[in-house]
């Protein structure tokens, strides 16, 4: 707060007093400072390490584990990988209660990581664009009350901010949403209500959070994507998918292409190169769509889960990253994939926290391109 | 999962008539309204020129005196209030009101425990809280869960907002 404090411009000083309680009351949090200006670009140099982690689904417990599995948080559960760069491939929402907290503490590690030289990229899921466009066949009860109590307290602070003359007056949350909904239980309708608010386009949450999402992005020689990117999507352009899906979110434009983001050929829908089956993947079109997208050799997925853990196919040019970790997936152990192209020689690691690998310590790494990855078990702390 | 989404509203977010309403001055409330631009002119000009020598508490317990807050320093929670407040314009943390974790959590609980300790309506007049509650809906449609949160028979759709707004 570098300006000086009068009455004239407390009411700016009561504003960023309220978002910080009501930061504090939904999450238990403090948020440091953003960096300025906002990061929002479609791909990024090598960095030193690159860490990617999966579909979160609510589960705030084991994204920390995952994390820490990592090294990239300390037991106070700050950031702690340096310059190292996080990719979490989306799938934060659905299936979980602790959905707002991951979104939380993933801004709070963009922030910190921003500071120590280091890079968080989060990104759009399937369940993302499922609630900002209202498909909540996902949602948990849990879930619900999440986002009333977020609800709650974004209204008493909109509620303090207003009683300090001068304020602006801002707009109603709740502004066009019905009370209640066919099929849909009254005791469950305000958990609805709160979660279109802070989900539909321009609502809070999506602004605030989501519309920092990539949806597809170039790390080094990886391409990252929740679902897959087929060869119309590399010809329709990276940097402008990534672009109209956040117009879409922040409500600068009302609507996003369909084949984009919904349907089963859609960046955070398609399963061609994920399927658990690998002779069902589609290595030639993935091949093909690599070679479309300068300096790519390999796609990192999520978006299907992989009961065996993190593996590769198509010659480790399909890496598929989802362990359905969440309590509300199949509780699957937390793993993380790890990749070092900086020196050279790609190294490509799964760090796991599946005790059968135990005693594989040092054999874990491998170089890129020989057979399977080798999972190299990381204790995780309690 | 694996079902093609179509987009249920074109437009779920309706920005426009209401904002008019809320832009434009409104008359009658004027005189409920607490102090005017040159009353608050006037304070920080008060203020202005010793502030330089005031220590930083000075400074935040100064601003506690401001017209615009006395509302909020008054009713159920308005000690909690001040306390919380306090703490965080004097915080210096990088994570600027972290070292008020104590004053944070008692005006939690007592907000909670006396919801309407900061109501919104105290400076509107009564009109424009029943004009907001006739506010029509768009037509949302969503798809709910299948589980525990879907009834069984259909409910006929409200068309009017009669939920408290925010």
């Amino acid at each position: 707060m570098e300006a000086e404090m009068n009455c004239n411009n407390l009411p700016n000083f009561l504003s960023s007093f309220v978002d910080t309680f009501v930061d504090f009351c939904v999450a238990g949090i403090f948020l440091p400072d953003p960096p300025s200006p906002p990061l929002f670009q479609t791909s990024f140099p090598s960095p030193d390490r690159l860490i990617a982690i999966g579909d979160l689904h609510g589960d705030l417990l084991k994204s920390k584990q995952a994390l820490r599995l990592a090294g990239l948080i300390d037991s106070n559960d700050r950031w702690s990988g340096g310059s190292s760069t996080l990719v979490q491939v989306g799938d934060v929402l659905d299936r979980g209660g602790q959905e707002i907290k991951i979104l939380y503490f993933l801004e709070k590690l963009k922030r910190e990581a921003v500071k120590s030289g280091g890079n968080v990229i989060t990104m759009n899921g399937n369940h993302e664009i499922m609630n900002v466009d209202g498909d909540f066949r996902f949602v948990t009860p849990s879930g619900l009350d999440e986002f009333t109590n977020w609800a709650d307290w974004f209204c008493i602070g909109n509620n303090i901010k207003r009683l300090c003359d001068g304020s602006e007056k801002p707009r109603d949350l709740y502004d066009g949403i019905p009370s209640s909904f066919p099929r849909v239980k009254q005791e469950y309708a305000k958990g609805f209500r709160s979660r279109i608010a802070a989900l539909r386009p321009q609502g809070p949450i999506a602004t605030r959070f989501l519309s920092k999402n990539l949806t597809v992005v170039v790390v080094g020689e990886s391409v990252f994507v929740h679902g897959g990117v087929l060869p119309n999507h590399v010809v329709y352009g990276l940097e402008r998918i990534n672009e109209e899906v956040r117009d879409w979110i922040i409500g600068l434009k009302d609507k996003v292409a369909s084949s984009l983001v919904r349907g089963r050929n859609s960046l955070v829908w398609m399963r061609k190169f994920s399927n658990e089956v690998a002779k069902d993947c589609d290595c030639s079109m993935l091949e093909h769509v690599l070679s479309t997208i300068p300096g790519a050799r390999r796609m990192i997925m999520g978006h299907t889960i992989q009961e065996g853990g993190i593996n590769g196919v198509c010659g480790n040019t399909a890496i598929r990253i989802d362990v359905g970790m969440s309590e509300g997936c199949i509780n699957g152990l937390p793993e993380v994939l790890e990749i070092n192209e900086k020196s050279g020689a790609v190294k490509i690691r799964i760090l796991t926290a599946n005790p059968v690998y135990q005693n594989k310590n040092d054999s874990g790494e491998i170089k890129e391109g020989i057979g399977l990855l080798i999972p190299q078990q990381v204790q995780v702390e309690a | 999962m694996g079902q093609d989404q179509s987009k249920p509203t074109d437009s779920p977010v309706p920005i426009p008539k209401r904002s008019e309403s809320e832009s434009e001055p409104k008359p009658e409330s004027e005189s409920s309204t607490p102090p005017s631009m040159e009353s608050l002119l006037a304070e920080a000009t008060a203020y202005g020129n010793k502030d330089k020598d005031l220590s930083m508490e000075e400074k935040a317990q100064k601003a506690l005196e401001c017209p615009c807050i006395q509302n909020l320093r008054s009713g159920p929670c308005g000690s909690q209030f001040s306390d919380a407040f306090l703490c965080f314009l004097m915080s210096t943390a990088e994570e600027k009101g972290s070292e008020c974790v104590i004053p944070f959590v008692a005006l939690q609980r007592c907000i909670q425990t006396n919801p309407n300790a900061f109501p919104k309506d105290v400076l509107e007049n009564d009109d424009v809280a029943k004009e907001e509650k006739k506010k029509p809906v768009e037509d949302y449609k969503i798809i709910p869960p299948r589980s525990r949160v879907q009834q069984s028979e259909r409910v006929v759709f409200n068309n009017l907002v009669s939920e408290p707004s925010c």
